[in-house]
C-alpha cells in the first residue's frame, strides 16, 4: 500500500495512515475518509489496531464511545456482510475517529474482544453478541444484554422479520455463574441478594446481582433489558421522520436533546441549514431540557438517601419547564417538537418572556437545595467519598457527560466540538477532581447555572421574527396554506408523506452533549425514505456498565446513592 | 466560550465544628422549608399543585389530545380517504376504508375511519399529514375504557359535533405562518352522511362508469 496511489484523503486521515503505516499493522489496514476518518480492518488485526490506537503517543485514541453491528445483507456493493463498526474519541487530541472491522465469514461473524484494551467495550460486544450474533473470543462475559435469554435468534440482522415473539418464564431467567454457586457455609454473613428489577431505588427496571459480606458488596453484576423495545429495529422499518417521536422515549426526562442528535444526523447527510432563528429555539429548549433532567436526577438521588423535600423543590422547575414545552409543541413529556429541516411549528409568541421568566424562577429553587443540602452533614456522609471514580477509571469505563467531569476531565460535546451557536456563548465547564458522589451533585448543580447562562445568551440572540424551517421542500413540509392552494406544494407534500425523506446513501456518527454524555446517533442510508441502519449511543450505557465495579467495596447504602448520580435512565439504557 | 471551573471548592472538604454539630444546620434547613410553607399558605392560588379532577389544568391551544375529523359547512367529512395520515402514524394506529363519495366534487370519502387510541402515541404527525384540513386535535385528554374494544374510535366519535369546541377547546392544529393558526370555527350542524346521489344519477344517464372501490389498506408500505 503506498500513499500515493490513493486517492487524496482530508488531512486527518492522511496524518492517521501515515501514522499506522509505521506500525506491525502496515498493510493490514485501509483508511478511507466518510464523515470521520475510517479505518477498515480484519477482524485478526483489531486488537492490535485497537492497543495502537490508544497507546500510540499520535493517535491517543482513549475514550472507547461505541460498537455496533451493521448487516449488509441488503446493501451488496459493501465488502462484507457483517462488520463491527467501533467510535473512538481521543482526549487530548479532541477528535473523532471509526473503524471498520469487516468480517468475513458470514456463518460464524466472530472479531476478538478489546475488553482488555477498552474495558468499556464491554456491554457494547455482548450488546453486537446479542443482536447481530458476533462471537467475541476473550470476552469475560458474553451474554445476551437487551434481548431475554429466551430469546431465539439475532433481532437486527436484515434476516429476522421483526414483530416476533419469544416466551419468557422465570425460570429462564439467567442468574451470574458465581451467584448460582455456593458460598462456604461457615461465614454465616455472606449472601447473594437480588436489588431490582423493580425497586423504588433503581428508577427504572434495573437488576443488580450482589453478593455481600455482611452489608459489603463484594460482587456484583447488573442485568438490564426489561425496557427493551427494539428502537434499533423500529427504525428500521419507519421513515426518517417517523422515528422522531421514538427518540422522545430514549431518554424520556430530556426528551427534547434527544431528537435534536438524532435529526441533526439526518440534516448532515442531507446538507440541510437549519435557519439561525430555529437552531437557537432548539438550543434554548434543550438546556431547559438539561436543566430539568439535572433536576430529576439530583431530586431523585436526595429521595434515595431520604432528603424528601429537595425534591419537591426541583421539580417545580421541572414542572414550569414542562408548561413552557407545552405551550411550544403540545405536549409535556414527548415532545416531538423537532422535525429533520427544522421544527414541527414556529414557537408562540411570548415565548421570550416567558423564557426570561422561568430563567428568573429557576436560580431561587437551587439555592434553596443547596442550603439544603451542601453542608448537610447527613448528606456530605452519604455522598462524600462514596462511588469514587478516579479519572483513568472514568476513561477506561468509556464515561462521559457530568460523570466524565466529576472525574476531573474537561470534556464537553459543546466545547470540543460546538454544534450550533454553542461557540459563541460565554459558559463555563464545571469540573471536580474529587470523583465521589458529592461531585457529581456538584457539578450537575453548577452546569444548571452555566445552562441558565447559555439560554439567557441565546435568547439575547434570538430573532424576533423569521423562518424555523430550511425552505428545501424535499425536505420539510411546505407550509399548510400553499398545501391547501398550490398543486406544486401539494406534491411535494404527498411525496414526503407517502415516501419519505430521500436521505443520500451514506453514513453519519453525529454527536452532541446529551443531559448525562456524549449522545451519538449512527445513521446509515440506502438512499430510501428510512435509514438502513439506526444505532443510538446512550450515554448512560456505558455508565451503567461499570456500577458492577464502582459499587464493590462500598455498602449496599452506598450503590443506592451511587446509582442516583450515575442518572440511569432506563429508556435510553434498553432503547 | 470560556474556560473551566472546579466545582469542588463550592463545597469544602470538612465541615465546621458547628455543621457538624449538626442542629444548627437543621435549623437553617427548617427555615428555608417553613418559608415555603408559609409562602404556599398565604399564597394559595400560586401554589403548583391542582386539585384533579375538581380542577384543571390549562393546557395550551397547541395541546394534543383526542383528534376530531372536521366537517364541510354542510356537515360532510372534509376527509378525502387520501392515506396520508395512516401513512405518516409512526404507531401505525389509523385504519382507513375509503369509498367513493356520491358527490363528484369529492371523489373519496372514509367508510370506515378507526383511531386505536391505545397504540396512539399523540405526535401529530397526522394533523401535519392531512392536505385537507380534515383532522385536528383537542384538548381532550381523559381517555380511558374499560376495555380494548372501546379504545378503537371510529368516525361515530372523531367527528366533531356541534359545542364539542367549547367543551374541550381545540389543541394542536395545521399551522399557517405569519398569523398564527386558523381562527377556530364551531361546528354548526350536525354530522350527515355524505352525498345527494349525484353520482347514482349519472350512472343512469351512462355518464360515469361504475368504479368498484379497491379492499382496505391501499397506498401504504414501502
Amino acid at each position: 500500500m503506498t500513499v500515493a496511489a490513493e486517492p487524496t484523503l482530508s488531512p486527518a486521515s492522511e496524518r492517521l495512515r501515515g501514522r499506522l503505516a509505521t506500525s506491525a499493522l502496515s498493510g493490514r489496514f485501509e483508511v478511507v475518509d466518510r464523515d470521520l476518518p475510517t479505518i477498515e480492518v480484519g477482524p485478526e488485526a483489531w486488537p492490535a489496531l485497537a492497543r495502537f490506537l490508544r497507546d500510540d503517543p499520535e493517535c491517543r485514541f482513549d475514550l472507547f464511545l461505541d460498537l455496533c453491528g451493521v448487516d449488509n445483507l441488503r446493501r451488496r456493493s459493501q465488502k462484507s456482510r457483517f462488520e463491527a463498526v467501533v467510535h473512538l474519541h481521543s482526549l487530548p487530541r479532541n477528535e473523532h475517529v471509526r473503524v471498520r472491522v469487516l468480517l468475513p465469514d458470514e456463518k460464524k461473524p466472530a472479531l476478538p474482544s478489546v475488553t482488555d484494551v477498552y474495558p468499556a467495550a464491554n456491554w457494547f460486544e455482548r450488546e453486537a453478541f446479542d443482536l447481530y450474533g458476533f462471537d467475541f473470543p476473550g470476552h469475560p462475559n458474553l451474554h445476551r444484554i437487551l434481548c431475554h435469554d429466551a430469546f431465539v435468534g439475532h433481532a437486527l440482522r436484515k434476516d429476522y422479520a421483526p414483530g416476533q415473539r419469544w416466551f419468557f418464564a422465570e425460570e429462564d431467567m439467567r442468574m451470574p455463574q458465581w451467584a448460582r454457586e455456593e458460598v462456604e457455609a461457615d461465614h454465616f454473613e455472606t449472601q447473594t441478594i437480588s436489588i431490582g428489577p423493580s425497586h423504588p431505588a433503581t428508577h427504572g427496571i434495573i437488576h443488580l446481582v450482589a453478593r455481600l459480606d455482611g452489608e459489603k458488596i463484594i460482587r456484583a453484576e447488573t442485568m438490564i433489558g426489561y425496557l427493551h423495545r427494539c428502537f434499533e429495529k423500529m427504525s428500521e422499518t419507519h421513515y426518517w421522520n417517523q422515528i422522531i417521536p421514538y427518540t422522545d422515549r430514549l431518554n424520556y426526562v430530556s426528551s427534547m436533546i434527544n431528537g435534536v442528535g438524532y435529526v441533526r444526523t439526518a440534516e448532515k447527510m442531507l446538507g440541510v441549514e437549519i435557519p439561525d432563528r430555529g437552531q437557537l429555539v432548539r438550543t434554548i429548549l434543550s438546556e431547559f431540557t438539561r436543566i430539568m433532567d439535572h433536576c430529576v436526577c439530583i431530586g431523585a438521588n436526595l429521595v434515595d438517601i431520604g432528603a424528601l423535600t429537595n425534591f419537591t423543590y426541583l421539580y417545580q422547575n421541572r414542572e414550569n419547564i414542562y408548561d413552557l414545552l407545552e405551550a411550544c409543541c403540545g405536549a409535556r413529556l414527548t415532545v416531538s417538537y423537532v422535525r429533520v429541516g427544522g421544527l414541527a411549528i414556529d414557537v408562540p409568541d411570548d415565548f421570550a418572556p416567558r423564557c426570561r421568566s422561568l430563567l428568573e424562577s429557576i436560580p431561587p429553587f437551587l439555592r434553596d437545595v443547596e442550603k439544603l443540602v451542601n453542608n448537610n452533614r447527613i448528606v456530605r456522609n452519604r455522598l462524600q467519598g462514596t462511588g469514587i471514580v478516579t479519572r483513568e477509571q472514568a476513561i477506561g469505563w468509556g464515561m462521559t457527560g457530568p460523570m466524565l467531569r466529576a472525574s476531573g476531565v474537561a470534556y464537553d460535546v459543546r466545547r470540543s466540538r460546538p454544534y450550533d451557536f454553542y461557540d459563541r456563548f460565554d459558559w463555563d465547564i464545571p469540573i471536580s477532581n474529587d470523583g465521589d458522589n458529592l461531585a457529581r451533585y456538584l457539578v450537575r448543580m453548577e452546569e444548571m447555572r452555566q445552562s441558565l447562562k447559555i439560554i439567557r445568551q441565546a435568547l439575547d440572540m434570538l430573532p424576533a421574527k423569521g423562518p424555523v424551517n430550511s425552505d428545501d421542500w424535499r425536505v420539510v413540509l411546505p407550509p399548510k396554506d400553499a398545501v391547501y392552494h398550490d398543486m406544486e406544494s401539494l406534491i411535494y407534500h404527498f411525496k414526503l408523506i407517502m415516501e419519505g425523506i430521500r436521505v443520500p446513501a451514506g453514513e453519519r456518527y453525529e454527536w452532541i452533549e446529551g443531559a448525562n454524555g456524549e449522545l451519538g446517533f449512527y445513521a446509515v442510508s440506502d438512499g430510501r425514505g428510512g435509514p438502513y441502519r439506526l444505532k443510538v449511543r446512550p450515554p448512560c450505557f456505558p455508565n451503567l456498565a461499570a456500577f458492577e465495579q464502582i459499587v464493590v467495596g462500598g455498602t449496599v447504602s452506598d450503590a443506592v446513592a451511587t446509582l442516583g448520580t450515575l442518572n440511569v435512565i432506563a429508556g435510553e439504557l434498553d432503547r | 466560550m470560556s474556560g473551566v471551573i472546579d466545582v469542588s471548592k463550592g463545597a469544602p472538604e470538612r465541615l465546621t465544628f458547628l455543621q457538624r454539630l449538626y442542629l444548627p444546620e437543621i435549623f437553617r434547613g427548617m427555615a428555608v422549608t417553613l418559608r415555603h410553607l408559609v409562602r404556599n399558605l398565604t399564597n394559595y392560588k400560586g401554589m403548583p399543585t391542582i386539585q384533579y379532577p375538581e380542577q384543571k389544568r390549562n393546557y395550551s391551544g397547541r395541546f394534543r389530545g383526542k383528534h376530531i375529523l372536521k366537517t364541510r359547512e354542510d356537515g360532510t367529512l372534509k376527509c378525502v380517504a387520501c392515506y396520508m395520515c395512516q401513512q405518516a402514524c409512526p404507531a401505525e394506529c389509523i385504519t382507513i376504508v375509503a369509498g367513493e363519495h356520491p358527490k363528484i366534487a369529492f371523489e373519496k370519502y372514509p367508510v370506515v375511519f378507526d383511531i386505536d387510541m391505545l397504540r396512539c402515541v399523540f405526535c401529530g404527525f397526522c394533523i401535519d399529514a392531512c392536505p385537507k384540513d380534515a383532522i385536528w386535535m383537542t384538548r381532550n385528554y381523559e381517555l380511558a375504557f374499560f376495555n380494548r374494544q372501546d379504545a378503537i374510535f371510529g368516525i361515530n366519535k372523531l367527528v366533531e359535533r356541534p359545542g364539542e369546541q367549547v367543551k374541550d377547546g381545540y389543541g394542536y392544529r395545521p399551522y399557517y405562518p405569519g398569523d398564527g393558526t386558523v381562527p377556530p370555527t364551531d361546528a354548526t350542524v350536525a354530522p350527515v352522511v355524505p352525498g345527494d346521489g349525484e353520482r347514482a344519477k349519472l350512472r343512469e344517464t351512462g355518464l360515469l362508469p361504475t368504479y368498484r372501490p379497491s379492499g382496505p389498506r391501499v397506498g401504504s408500505g414501502r
